[in-house]
């Protein structure tokens, strides 16, 4: 196996064990016994938070600022689609040109979704004061690897750099923000198991 | 304002020891939820717009991210190892003076409460869970606004929030019960006091006896109307109010809430009926079992459950054409968004009035009026509290009412002042009021 390719593997190796200790250490807070009657299902509550509670729609946020959804988006799905061209580097894996074609798309959305809000999060006051630099490093470190995701379909010559900026990414992750591509789920399931047992999630009306 | 210098003489007066104090107390209140929730900001800013506050005085203060990011702040610096390796790199800063009173504008001065961020949040952060947790810090600190603190030490002195002597309660009860006798010409119709064995204790808000009777009185009439087999309590008990919530001092609040499990057990009666009131129901169903830590040995309901059962049973009738005017609906958050009561109020509104319209937006994306959290007892932020009510005044306005209908005495004291402030000119009733008003007496 290639050198660079044993880094990315173990950056990833990485990212998930400290994942996995944040993790740990976040239950070893503890459960809180709940003595109050229910008067919903938590679980009917967490389906709705993954689920409908999730759409544009049901969010008035989402409602009013819906570029920067649009945005958020379609980075994600470009950050996805950049793991998804770095697991087919590294395992050698043939791509149909439709697949790569496919991966062209959702990369360069993912770009563009990327620069995008890290050009919001420079130039809008509010954004950029509740801006730590972590911020702008996990923003930039993503936006760069989507992009050289994109640029290796076009010049494989280019995957020592990608990889490389990889390596740094999954290193980085767990540490500031991005921890959040774990955190949002243990959230979202928190939030949805609460306001399912009280009866809001899903809404009756 | 004294009560100013007081809050800041004691910011002043603060040691090591109490900062340490008030980090291990909001350390105490974290659990698996909420250090989930203090690991996932990614600042994305879309809440913003979700929190009246915000709506109505746009600055960076005013977003729930930046309230949550104070306390975020501290939790990492004090709780993780990045937030000690590199404070700068992930926005870590010590719990000190400075931060402290940052945390008191935040949490006390510019949230309500109101969990109208959680449901907007990108990730899905349960806000008001961790400002509460600051809160309880801030307590331990000695740092909860006096006026506050005064309204929880009444419950604590005096059994009531307003430090209602038993006297003028029994007395008020009394008054009432000859008025609902004319009103309905049955000399039988009663407010029975500290009736043993009762069906339901019926418990209310201090407002009621001392400035809103014909609320009381109202609730009495249905009651008589679908002859409940109901009580209040003489003494210790009746009131169900919990400003506990707000200074969160899980403690006190579990020492009011004992008020009411110790009259339903001396009064041996099977159901708590929550008067019309958001934080009274949220505390008294929700957290009370909480800081207590047991299950009630009875049933909790509120007067919106009962009374939808008696319309939909049947035993009462109403009449639709007493109430004509133009009627809209306020949500209270504690009621509603977190206390899980959406439909029953609009069930029965609907029986009751020619004319009702909802208010954009409703339920369970309804908008605080400005009054929640403890905001009512807390002076110092008064001029806040009006100006972020201006959302719901705009709401109002919107929806054409004439009489906004708002299941809560503490909202409804706030909605009074925005009425003033915003020359709305619409009334403002319970929903017993208006069922009152509809009812059609039994044969
Ligand atoms: S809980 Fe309500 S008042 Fe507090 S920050 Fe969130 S939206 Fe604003
Ligand atoms: S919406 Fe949620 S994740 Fe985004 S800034 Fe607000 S609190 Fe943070």
């Amino acid at each position: 196996m290639e050198p660079l390719h044993l880094g990315v593997l173990l950056a990833g190796a990485w990212a998930i064990l400290t994942l996995v200790f944040l993790h740990l250490n976040a239950k070893a807070y503890g459960k809180r016994t709940l003595y109050s009657k229910p008067a919903g299902d938590s679980v009917q509550g967490v389906v709705y938070a993954f689920t409908k509670g999730m759409a544009p729609w049901a969010k008035e946020s989402v409602r009013m600022n819906l570029p920067s959804y649009a945005a958020g988006m379609v980075f994600h799905a470009g950050v996805f689609t950049a793991f998804g061209l770095l697991f087919a580097a590294i395992f050698g894996l043939e791509l149909p040109p439709s697949l790569v074609f496919l991966a062209r798309i959702l990369t360069v959305g993912g770009v563009l979704g990327g620069f995008s809000l890290f050009g919001k999060r420079i130039f809008k006051p509010q954004l950029r004061g509740l801006s730590c630099p972590d911020d702008f490093v996990a923003n930039l470190l993503s936006s760069l690897f989507v992009l050289l995701a994109l640029t290796w379909t076009f010049s494989p010559a280019l995957a020592g750099v990608w990889m490389s900026e990889a390596i740094l990414l999954l290193v980085y992750a767990p540490l500031g923000k991005i921890r959040h591509c774990f955190f949002f789920f243990t959230t979202r399931y928190h939030l949805g198991a609460f306001f399912g047992r009280r009866g809001t999630f899903p809404p009756r009306a | 304002m004294p009560e100013l210098d007081e809050l800041e003489s004691r910011l002043d007066a603060l040691t090591e020891a109490d900062f340490q104090q008030g980090l291990e107390v909001f350390r105490g209140k974290l659990k698996k939820a909420e250090a989930s929730y203090l690991n996932s900001c990614v600042h994305c800013g879309l809440c913003a717009s979700s929190c009246h506050y915000h709506r109505m005085d746009s600055t960076l203060e005013n977003i729930p991210a930046h309230k949550l990011e104070l306390i975020s702040s501290v939790f990492k610096r004090n709780f993780t190892t990045m937030g000690r390796i590199a404070p700068g790199l992930v926005g870590a800063k010590p719990f000190d003076r400075e931060m402290a009173k940052a945390w008191i504008d935040a949490v006390f001065g510019r949230c309500s409460l109101c969990g109208r961020c959680s449901i907007n949040c990108t990730i899905g952060i349960a806000l008001p869970k961790i400002f509460r947790a600051a809160r309880a810090a801030l307590g331990a600190m000695g740092l909860v606004p006096p006026d506050l603190q005064a309204t929880v030490d009444n419950s604590l002195l005096h059994g009531n929030n307003m430090a209602v002597t038993k006297q003028d309660w029994v007395e008020t009860v009394q008054w009432i019960e000859e008025e609902l006798q004319l009103e309905t010409g049955d000399p039988g119709a009663k407010l029975p006091l500290d009736k043993q064995g009762a069906k339901f204790l019926f418990t209310v808000n201090p407002r009621e006896p001392k400035f809103f009777p014909l609320s009381l009185q109202a609730s009495a009439k249905v009651f008589w109307a679908a002859k409940e087999d109901w009580t209040l309590a003489s003494d210790g008990g009746w009131d169900l109010t919990n400003y506990g919530l707000f200074n969160c001092n899980d403690e006190q609040a579990g020492t009011i809430t004992k008020h009411l499990v110790d009259a339903m057990a001396r009064l041996g009666c099977k159901t708590l009926v929550i008067g019309e009131c958001g934080h009274g129901y949220g505390a008294a169903r929700w957290e009370g079992p909480e800081w207590l830590r047991k299950s009630y040995p009875f049933e909790v309901k509120s007067i919106l459950e009962l009374m939808d059962e008696y319309v939909r049973d049947g035993r009462i009738q109403l009449d639709p054409s007493k109430n004509t005017a133009p009627v809209t609906l306020h949500d209270p958050c504690n009621l509603v968004r977190h206390g899980g009561i959406c439909e029953a109020q609009r069930r029965v509104l609907r029986k009751a009035t020619t004319n009702f319209t909802e208010m954009t937006p409703n339920r369970v994306e309804n908008f605080c009026c400005g009054g929640g959290g403890g905001q009512l007892a807390m002076a110092r932020y008064k001029q806040r509290r009006i100006q972020s009510g201006g959302m719901k005044a705009e709401q109002i306005k919107a929806s054409g009412a004439k009489v906004v209908v708002a299941p809560c005495h503490n909202c409804i004291d706030q909605l009074m002042e925005l009425n003033k402030e915003y020359q709305l000119n619409v009334q403002i009733k319970t929903v017993a009021e208006m069922v009152a008003e509809a009812l059609i007496p039994n044969p």
